[in-house]
């Protein structure tokens, strides 16, 4: 190892680290560490001057390895393999000691914390003289694309994907498109008809050339990887058919939730309580009456129905407020002498027009009535005599009175659930679901779309609930997505992956079980075991599992962690 | 017990001005901006609530309306225009409909034509009967205006004023009544032991003749310009109900009695134009919407007021039958203005105004030493 020269270097991060840790002791104490050339400190190492630091002392100094002492690899590991790739260094000849996340952060004895920083930088330079340069190999990519879900979401990515030239193949459960959208009347705040909408939509990517509809039919397998999926559908005739799709896109929207479940609101035992989806039926068809035929006088809507609540959704429904305030004007409408009374325990109507829209319904004189989340309004049929036909109590929270509302039809705004089968779903595409059962994107921020399975996207209102433009915008984020990896040409596989070396492998197949990614295949011929390294995540699962010491883990050889372990001993 | 509501309330305030309070989205920016708004009497924010879910019952039993003044800072803060201060006066004009036993107010306010008309006859009224009554029981003779043989006697007159008063104090007093059992017999309000009333008894007379709450509004001018009025008018109200003898002798000037009447004249002339020239421009938010009530007020005291000065003068520039005419003329103005407007609308505040924020006191001072519970309803139950 003699003829390695390392660089480090040591980041204060402004103050974030060097407010704590005495950086310029840190990088003293690494020259004195054989292989180490060089030893800097500097007051942000990702800045250009600092990667260009790095990138000089690598051509003056002859330097073969670098370690990095700052934040969190996540962070800066991709900028600063980046910069000795630029040197002319391979990238994996980096190694990073996290001083800011597992050191500064955490701790206040700036002595204590120097120590420790000194430890992990000794780590880094203990593993980085046995890092081995890797190269990441490509793949070639099917440009075809598997859309599940002919919602609104659905239909927006197959008209652009088959727009831009591209083979999209659309599954749909139902036997039409359309989702949850077709379910509805007009849509919030421009009051446009939902079904207008649609209809021009799936005219065009029913005609489209490129895009192949499967009504009525389930994907019921997903074998291959990112760029080379073989989606497998079960068909409306039952037939089996298998796909190549490069890119698989999720889009299956939601269901609403079970009205039934909230015994004091009495739907399904009082006939006048309905759902929002059935009050958007009935204004569909064009007849807004009661069960027995009658015009409703008093209409209440009853927001938060399952949703913000400790029992069933704690998660706002976002779209239930402008909604309801929706039925206000599309009630009004019908029905001039109605009287509209808004339950509700916030009004959150947001997005564009919602404001001017929550305005106009109080302005067309729609009462809003405010309960507590813990103290919901019971509604209960009325007396005999009275002028309506339910009677809705209220501990109501503005003017503090407990008040009785007179009420022919009331609307539950009932919630957005994940559709039942998403787990399912999930589990057939390789991806997670959180603990109210949405689909989880990779980044919540950075990365809306897509999935931690590369190839597998989301978008709408199976990730959470969304409202139109949201859904159609998600939809086509994935589609750029999409497209951007179709114009490469083929897909870039991670240098980091685990291999089977075939002469240790005894065919146990215990990896099998552990991968968490599906990398894993089985060749009954030969009883091997071999990673898909373009599925493969890297986790290690399979390597501290393997009994007879057959996997290893590019990057995170034996050699590298135990000398890293020693180091920082 | 549950409040029924009653969507229809709304409709019916809408008739007495309250016409933006379906704008209010209960932020709550009036009551914070209202120097007198404070708990338990939270207001407007509360009245427009009650308002707009239409629980009649618990804005008839409210003091709130009544311990606004309508200063209009309120409406300058709303960001949505919804008006509170002008929802207050509306609520105002309601609770003086629902406090009236007759109905009458009610009529009033709601119909235009019905003011117009009730004005109308009863100044007709007014005009035939003191015609009537100068020529076959009264002098006689247009031209002789005061001393014997006056076309209308100063006794006659002052037993006219007499009985009108105690009529009219009666219809108030009643209607006052009815107040006090809306607002302090409710079955929010546990009775007050007759201590405290007599206790506090001095605050009617002391907010009465001050109006010393009205000074703590921010804006200042309009309790300036009500004062002055309020006083004009008392003062001259006095001249014609004690000094009478005094005030319509002469032709010289009696000036112990006339350098008050002078005075009440200018101030309620002046305040009345400055009023008018207020609605006219609507710059102020307390001017901004003018009821019908409002104009017809504003239009009876003026007219009484001038009518008032041209009499006067034409009796003492030697003009009798004129100044004759004149004071028919006028009391064709002063009868209507005060039957019609003190016991059933807008000058019957005087009353009520007082009234309310000695309940109010009273209230408070019953909560203070434990012996009721608070006189309003319970508040919201903490959200967990």
């Amino acid at each position: 190892m003699a003829e390695e020269r390392i660089g480090v270097y040591v980041c204060n991060c402004g103050t974030n680290i060097g407010k704590v840790v005495d950086v310029a002791a840190v990088a003293s104490s690494a020259m004195e560490i054989p292989g180490v050339a060089i030893a800097h400190s500097y007051k942000y190492m990702c800045s250009n001057p600092g990667q260009e630091m790095i990138v000089q002392d690598i051509e003056e100094n002859k330097l073969t390895r670098i370690v990095v002492a700052s934040c969190s690899p996540r962070m800066h590991e991709g900028t600063f393999r980046g910069a000795i790739r630029r040197a002319g260094l391979n990238p994996y000849m980096l190694e990073m000691a996290n001083i800011r996340e597992q050191c500064s952060w955490i701790h206040d004895d700036p002595i204590a914390a120097t120590e420790k920083a000194k430890a992990l930088v000794h780590a880094a330079i203990q593993r980085v003289k046995f890092n081995e340069p890797l190269e990441s190999r490509t793949a070639p990519m099917c440009p075809s694309t598997l859309v599940i879900g002919g919602g609104v979401t659905g239909l927006t990515a197959a008209l652009e994907l088959a727009e831009a030239g591209q083979q999209v193949y659309l599954v749909e459960k139902q036997n039409h498109l359309g989702g949850n959208v077709a379910r509805l009347d007009l849509t919030a705040p421009y009051l446009d008809s939902a079904q207008d909408i649609l209809r021009n939509w799936i005219s065009r990517v029913e005609r489209h050339p490129n895009v192949r509809i499967f009504l009525n039919s389930e994907l019921i397998e997903l074998k291959g990887f990112n760029g080379n999926f073989k989606p497998r559908l079960r068909t409306e005739d039952g037939e089996l058919l298998e796909l190549d799709a490069g890119s698989v896109l999720v889009c299956t929207g939601f269901k609403e939730f079970d009205a039934s479940r909230i015994q004091q609101y009495g739907y399904g035992r009082l006939p006048d309580v309905i759902t929002s989806f059935e009050l958007e039926a009935m204004l569909r068809q064009g007849k807004l009456q009661t069960k027995s035929g009658k015009q409703p006088r008093y209409v209440s809507i009853v927001h938060c129905v399952g949703s913000r609540s400790q029992e069933f959704h704690a998660y706002c429904s976002r779209v239930c407020c402008t909604t309801g305030l929706k039925y206000a004007f599309e009630i009004k409408s019908a029905l001039p002498a109605a009287h509209i009374s808004n339950l509700y325990s916030d009004m959150e109507s947001f997005g564009k027009g919602c404001e001017e829209f929550y305005r106009k319904a109080s302005e067309a004189r729609t009462s809003f009535v405010m309960f507590a989340k813990n103290q919901l309004p019971m509604i209960r049929e009325a007396d005999a005599g009275e002028n309506c036909s339910m009677l809705i109590t209220v501990q109501e929270q503005l003017s503090g009175e407990e008040i009785e509302l007179p009420a022919d039809l009331v609307v539950l705004m009932v919630s957005m659930e994940p559709q039942q089968d998403a787990s399912h779903v999930a589990r057939l595409v390789n991806i997670s679901c959180d603990k109210d059962g949405w689909f989880i994107e990779s980044h919540p921020k950075l990365d809306p779309v897509a999935t931690t399975t590369d190839g597998v996207y989301i978008a709408g209102a199976c990730q959470f609930p969304r409202d139109i433009p949201e859904s159609v915008t998600q939809g086509r984020a994935a589609v750029a997505r999409i497209l951007a990896k179709v114009a490469q040409g083929n897909i870039t596989v991670d240098a980091v992956y685990s291999e089977v070396q075939d002469k240790l492998c005894s065919g146990c197949r215990t990896c099998f079980s552990l991968c968490p990614y599906g990398a894993i295949e089985y060749n009954a011929e030969k009883h091997l075991s071999h990673v898909i390294s373009a599925v493969c995540k890297a986790c290690g699962c399979c390597a501290a599992g393997c009994p007879s010491g057959a996997i290893k883990v590019r990057h995170f050889t034996d050699e590298q962690i135990c000398n890293q372990i020693e180091g920082v001993l | 017990m549950a409040v029924r509501a009653n969507p229809d309330l709304i409709d019916e305030l809408q008739g007495f001005g309250a016409k933006d309070v379906v704008k209010c989205y209960q932020c709550g920016n009036c009551s914070a901006a209202c120097t007198h708004s404070d708990d338990p009497y939270v207001f407007p924010r509360k009245s427009m609530h009650y308002l707009q879910l239409g629980l009649e019952k618990s804005l008839r039993t409210s003091l709130d309306p009544w311990l606004c003044y309508y200063c209009g800072k309120c409406s300058d803060q709303c960001p949505r225009g919804a008006e509170p201060g002008e929802t207050m006066m509306g609520v105002r004009r309601w609770l003086t409909a629902e406090y009236d036993f007759t109905g009458l107010a009610r009529l009033l306010y709601r119909s235009w034509s019905a003011e117009l008309a009730a004005v109308l006859t009863v100044a007709l009224l007014t005009g035939a009967g003191f015609l009537s009554f100068g020529f076959l029981r009264g002098g006689g003779n247009l031209s002789v205006y005061d001393g014997p043989g006056a076309f209308l006697p100063i006794h006659a007159i002052h037993f006219f004023d007499w009985t009108m008063g105690i009529i009219l104090g009666a219809l108030l007093s009643i209607n006052c009544l009815r107040m006090w059992h809306f607002t302090m017999r409710s079955e929010h309000t546990a009775p007050i032991p007759l201590s405290l009333y007599l206790r506090h008894l001095l605050l009617l007379p002391l907010h009465f003749f001050t109006q010393k709450r009205f000074r703590h509004c921010e804006n200042k001018t309009p309790w300036a310009t009500h004062l002055v009025l309020m006083l004009s008018y008392l003062t001259m109200l006095t001249l014609i109900m004690v000094f009478l003898r005094d005030m319509q002798s002469g032709p010289e000037v009696n000036w112990y009695a006339h350098s008050f009447g002078y005075l009440s004249a200018i101030g309620l002339v002046t305040t009345s134009i400055l009023a008018v020239h207020g609605r006219l421009k609507k710059d102020a938010a307390y001017h901004r919407h003018s009821h019908e009530s409002d104009w017809m007020f504003l239009g009876l005291l003026l007219f009484v007021s001038i009518t008032g000065i041209v009499q006067h003068i034409l009796h003492r520039f030697g003009f009798p039958m004129a100044a004759n005419i004149t004071y028919i003329v006028h009391l064709m103005g002063v009868v209507p203005m005060l039957v019609l407007e003190v016991p059933f609308s807008k000058w019957s505040h005087l009353a009520y105004r007082p009234l309310a924020i000695y309940f109010a006191q009273l209230q408070l001072a019953a909560q203070a030493e434990g012996k009721v519970p608070l006189g309003t309803p319970a508040k919201p139950q903490p959200v967990a």
